[in-house]
């Protein structure tokens, strides 16, 4: 953690209003928090909508970032995570809308043939993510897909490391368990606590 | 470290040492050399999941959403020179309108009071005697 946050000089230049410091910023973030918010709330518009919200808080605080507060990826994930967090509560306070959300069961149909066996694999790891309770399956997309170091995962999470471990456990337990059922048998329990 | 917590953390980390506890990482990699069969088997049922999750792929980032963030970020902008000096040239033109003023009115009353009766108050291509024609001729012969 004493390591250098690589986001220091870029926010600076934002700061310094440099318009190539801000086309940076995007293309540096955009795709992992994209990433993030798809995997959790497996919904591309509200994975978006999270994208967009992130920025305007990158933008509004970018000038009068500190070094040697936190790291600026990890401020970045709990803003992200806060605003993951805001449209899960949502959907839970209206579940008549829970059948619409659902993410879309893949037709691993009419795709160019060499991507079609990969885009069905896909499909059914991401089946098997949404059907995680929430916390497993936060505790793998930090982990696992953003590549957040333990200590900070858990930090993020508001738990213990070996708590985390825990989480981490179980949820490879239990994809492990819906991967090995046929292909698109895996259970969309989005949305368990 | 011990096979079982080697399994313990396999189980939740993955095959890959680089995302396991930085702490654990060289004792890890100790035991893997001595390559006892439990910590074999516990990496190789961790790297068959580590293989699923990485097939998956998120989706692309949407066509034009780049750009449409960029723009929501504050940029400076190129200020002409009316722009830049518009904040202090506003006030500046009152006090100039202010200052006209007063010029201006201190003229009007000067001009409105009489002549001081001295030769010294005509301009100087007046001769002195000329001065004292001028200053001594009652009002009314001048205007006869």
């Amino acid at each position: 953690m004493n390591e250098p946050d690589p986001d220091i000089e870029l926010l600076t230049r934002i700061g310094n209003n440099e318009p190539q410091a801000v086309d940076e910023m995007v293309s540096r973030k955009l795709p992992r928090l994209l990433a993030l918010a798809g995997r959790l709330l497996g919904d591309a518009d509200e994975a978006r909508d999270v994208a967009q919200e992130s920025f305007l808080r990158i933008w509004k605080h970018a000038a009068n970032w500190r070094a040697g507060q936190a790291r600026f990826d990890t401020w970045l994930h709990r803003v992200a995570l806060n605003l993951c967090y805001d449209h899960l509560r949502r959907r839970k306070e209206r579940p008549w809308d829970d059948a619409q959300e659902l993410p879309e069961v893949i037709d691993p149909a009419p795709r160019p043939e060499d991507h079609l066996e990969a885009s069905a694999r896909s499909a059914q790891m991401e089946a098997a993510l949404a059907a995680l309770p929430e916390r497993q399956r936060e505790a793998i997309v930090l982990q696992y897909y953003q590549e957040l170091s333990n200590i900070e995962a858990a930090a993020l999470m508001n738990i213990s490391v070996e708590a985390l471990e825990s989480l981490l456990s179980r949820a490879r337990r239990n994809l492990r368990s819906d991967l090995a059922e046929p292909s698109g048998t895996a259970d969309l329990g989005r949305g368990k606590p | 470290m011990t096979p079982e917590r080697f399994g313990h953390l396999a189980d939740a980390y993955g095959a890959d040492l680089r995302r396991w506890p930085v702490a654990e990482q060289a004792a890890a990699q100790a035991l893997l050399a001595s390559a006892a069969s439990p910590v074999l088997d516990a990496l190789r049922q961790a790297r068959e999941l580590d293989q699923w999750l990485d097939s998956h792929q998120p989706a692309p980032v949407p066509a034009g959403l780049a750009r449409q963030i960029a723009a929501s970020a504050p940029r400076a902008t190129v200020r002409s020179f009316w722009q830049r000096y518009a904040g202090w040239l506003s006030p500046a033109g009152f006090v100039g309108v202010g200052l006209a003023g007063i010029g201006a009115g201190m003229l009007v009353v000067s001009l409105s009071l009489p002549l001081h009766r001295s030769p010294d108050a005509l301009p100087s291509i007046f001769e002195q005697s000329d001065a004292e024609i001028i200053l001594n001729t009652p009002a009314e012969e001048i205007e006869q």
